[in-house]
């Protein structure tokens, strides 16, 4: 077990910036998951951690030494791939003794490591087949386990669940998490699905374009993004985006316009240096931040196009003229109909404000 | 027969029945020869003058035996070879692997005359290239051509440099079918290169290797214009006849169609047995 931290970490491709001077610090037994969208290095960040990737710049802490130049082997590191990499001639049992055996482990140290794998996977019944006699939830656990065989201070998972099916996802992670408190080992996990990320993680990074936007407890991204491109990522549906005019000024507090859902005005609180009038900025509203209208500090109007009803809650997707989609939950109505007109009100207190360049103005 | 197969056997006729005269029947025909004895006029329904003369005819142990004695170092060589070269060839650090690649493959296409010529040239006891070589580092020259041992060594060299980038190029493409994570995995796992090459890579190429394997041992089994053209019709004094040179001069040289047919029949059922023991002992375990 370990701590890990990362300082002004970069990494070209040749003249390719893929990760931009990533700073992280992670604590012994956290849980820290790496979101963002495909093609983000989130990937490439974790092989660094590995070993496998050399980094340009900067420098990466395990415990404290510094492993730049320690060898992937030697950094007490397991990594479960997005292809579970299982060793494919081998059966389940050699694949989890296998570099045990390798590096000449006592037999019956490798034995114990192995049995207690079985136990906490329950794969005893799995042992005697190869990687191809399994299902896909299967060949996962035994990635899982030949990851733990290793006894190392922090495990890497890479996108692990993303070839299962939806149900055996949310069955994995609940699994992962459960082995994550069995084990307290500092896990660092990639996905690029954040209901995964919001479920597991202690810590969560989001990374856009090789640049970690913000770095916050699960909860924290959510209710306090650092920027839009957070705020839309984390939550599920989506926050809702507004294009807004500024139109007043004073002491802590802003006034906009929403120039495209019929020029409602509202008055927010701010704390920062405040926007000129006349500035363009975005609102952010979360799906579940709408109530009845005349409850909260404007009115909207929109029509219904579609209207979800999951029983315990409803989706409504509205349409207002300029083009602008919102989604909004109405856990109190089953009754909106497409083509319905609704009036709904923005709580006050969970609108977010975004400058043009996408930044947080609190 | 229903009118659609009737129309589709239609199309496939000229096919079928090129296939049937230039295939099937002289498979059947030399099957039927090989019972006859064909040196005399008309020809007799005789086995003991070509299956019963296959036992006791010393010329046809001499060739089994040449054809075996290459087979048994040639192929292994070759594969070893092979594999060494397709791991080279896959290596990140190598360069211009496409030059390679073509070099590699370039014994196969170049004629089978021409190549032979270059190897006797090479060869020679006198102005020879490989015997200049041998004396400049203190070896006597070798006479390659008329001492049997050294002529056999020929045949294996020859047909090792023709055959091993083929194969080489086959395994390569086996290698590069082995996913790259799974390396990673096992160095993760703290094994090492070397015995990742043991344990994943050769494991892994087993079916790749048995394929090339039992080709080889089909081509050696049927070696013909090494012995012809290198050697000299298997000189010296039948000292590299192989089954098909000999199987060669019954049919060519003697007119003995019945015998060369048992012949025939004898190589085909050999490499299949052997090609047969091989896939068995490289089965994948159960
Ligand atoms: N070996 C490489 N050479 C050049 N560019 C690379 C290499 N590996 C990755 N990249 C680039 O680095 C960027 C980040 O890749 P990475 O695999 O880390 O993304 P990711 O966030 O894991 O995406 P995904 O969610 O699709 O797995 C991509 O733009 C990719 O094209
Ligand atoms: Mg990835």
């Amino acid at each position: 077990m370990a701590e890990l931290s990362l300082k002004n970490v970069s990494k070209s491709f040749g003249s390719y910036e893929i990760i931009r001077n990533a700073c992280l610090d992670i604590a012994d037994g956290e849980f820290v998951v790496f979101v963002g969208p495909s093609g983000c290095g989130k990937s490439t960040l974790l092989r660094m951690i590995a070993g496998l990737e050399h980094i340009t710049h900067g420098e990466i802490r395990i415990g404290d030494e510094v492993v730049n130049d320690v060898e992937p082997a030697d950094r007490g590191i397991a990594m479960v791939f997005q292809s579970y990499a299982l060793y494919p001639h081998m059966t389940v049992e050699e694949n989890l003794s296998f570099g045990l055996r390798m590096t000449g482990n006592p037999k019956a140290d490798t034995e114990r490591r192995v049995q207690r794998v079985v136990d906490i996977l329950q794969i005893r019944e799995l042992m005697k087949r190869r990687p191809k006699q399994l299902s896909g939830g299967q060949r996962q656990r035994v990635a899982i386990g030949r990851a733990i065989v290793r006894e190392p201070r922090v495990f890497l998972f890479d996108e692990p669940l993303s070839n299962l099916d939806a149900e055996l996802r949310v069955q994995m992670r609940v699994e992962i998490s459960r082995l994550h408190k069995e084990l307290g080992t500092t896990m660092i996990y990639v996905t690029h699905d954040q209901t995964e990320a919001m479920t597991l993680a202690n810590k969560i990074v989001v990374l856009r374009g090789g640049n970690i936007e913000q770095i916050g407890a699960p909860l924290d991204l959510y209710d306090n993004p650092a920027n839009q491109f957070v705020a839309g990522f984390v939550g599920s549906p989506k926050m809702n985006f507004m294009s807004a005019e500024v139109v007043g000024v004073e002491t802590g507090n802003v006034t906009l316009m929403l120039s495209n859902q019929g020029n409602v005005r509202l008055t927010l609180p701010l704390k920062d240096t405040p926007p000129a009038v006349g500035d363009k900025v975005t609102l952010g509203v979360r799906p579940e931040h709408f109530t009845n209208a005349d409850g909260g500090i404007a009115n909207l109007t929109v029509k219904v196009d579609v209207a979800e009803h999951l029983g315990n809650t409803s989706y409504i997707y509205a349409n207002v003229a300029s083009g602008e989609q919102l989604i909004i939950e109405r856990e109190e109505s089953r009754h909106d109909k497409t083509r319905d007109t609704l009036t709904v009100a923005i709580k006050s207190s969970h609108a977010l404000l975004f400058d043009s360049a996408g930044n947080r103005l609190q | 027969m229903h009118l659609r197969y009737r129309a589709a056997y239609g199309f496939l006729a000229p096919y079928l029945l090129i296939f049937a005269v230039f295939w099937i029947w002289p498979i059947i025909s030399s099957f039927i020869m090989s019972f006859q004895n064909t040196r005399v006029n008309p020809w007799v329904f005789n086995p003991g003058a070509t299956w019963g003369r296959l036992f006791i005819d010393p010329a046809f142990y001499n060739a089994l035996k040449n054809t075996m004695i290459i087979l048994v170092i040639q192929v292994p060589v070759m594969i070893t070879l092979a594999t060494i070269m397709a791991v080279l060839l896959n290596s990140p650090l190598l360069k211009a692997k496409g030059l390679f690649r073509f070099a590699f493959f370039a014994p196969v296409v170049v004629g089978e005359v021409a190549y032979a010529a270059v190897f006797r040239l090479m060869f020679n006891l006198d102005f020879g290239i490989i015997n200049k070589l041998l004396l400049s580092i203190g070896i006597p020259a070798v006479s390659w051509f008329s001492e049997t041992p050294a002529a056999m060594s020929l045949l294996i060299i020859a047909v090792t440099w023709r055959w091993a980038g083929y194969n080489a190029i086959i395994i390569l493409s086996g290698l590069q079918s082995i996913p790259e994570d799974v390396y990673e995995a096992a160095t993760l796992d703290r094994v090492s290169k070397v015995k990742q090459f043991i344990h994943i890579t050769l494991p892994l190429l087993k079916p790749i290797i048995v394929f090339c394997v039992v080709l080889s041992i089909i081509g050696s089994m049927q070696l013909f214009i090494e012995p012809m053209l290198i050697t000299n019709r298997g000189g010296p004094g039948g000292g590299t006849e192989t089954l098909g040179l000999f199987l060669y001069r019954q049919g060519f040289a003697s007119s003995n169609f019945g015998y060369a047919s048992s012949i025939a029949y004898t190589m085909a059922v050999l490499a299949i047995l052997i090609s047969l023991l091989n896939m068995w002992i490289g089965r994948e375990a159960k």
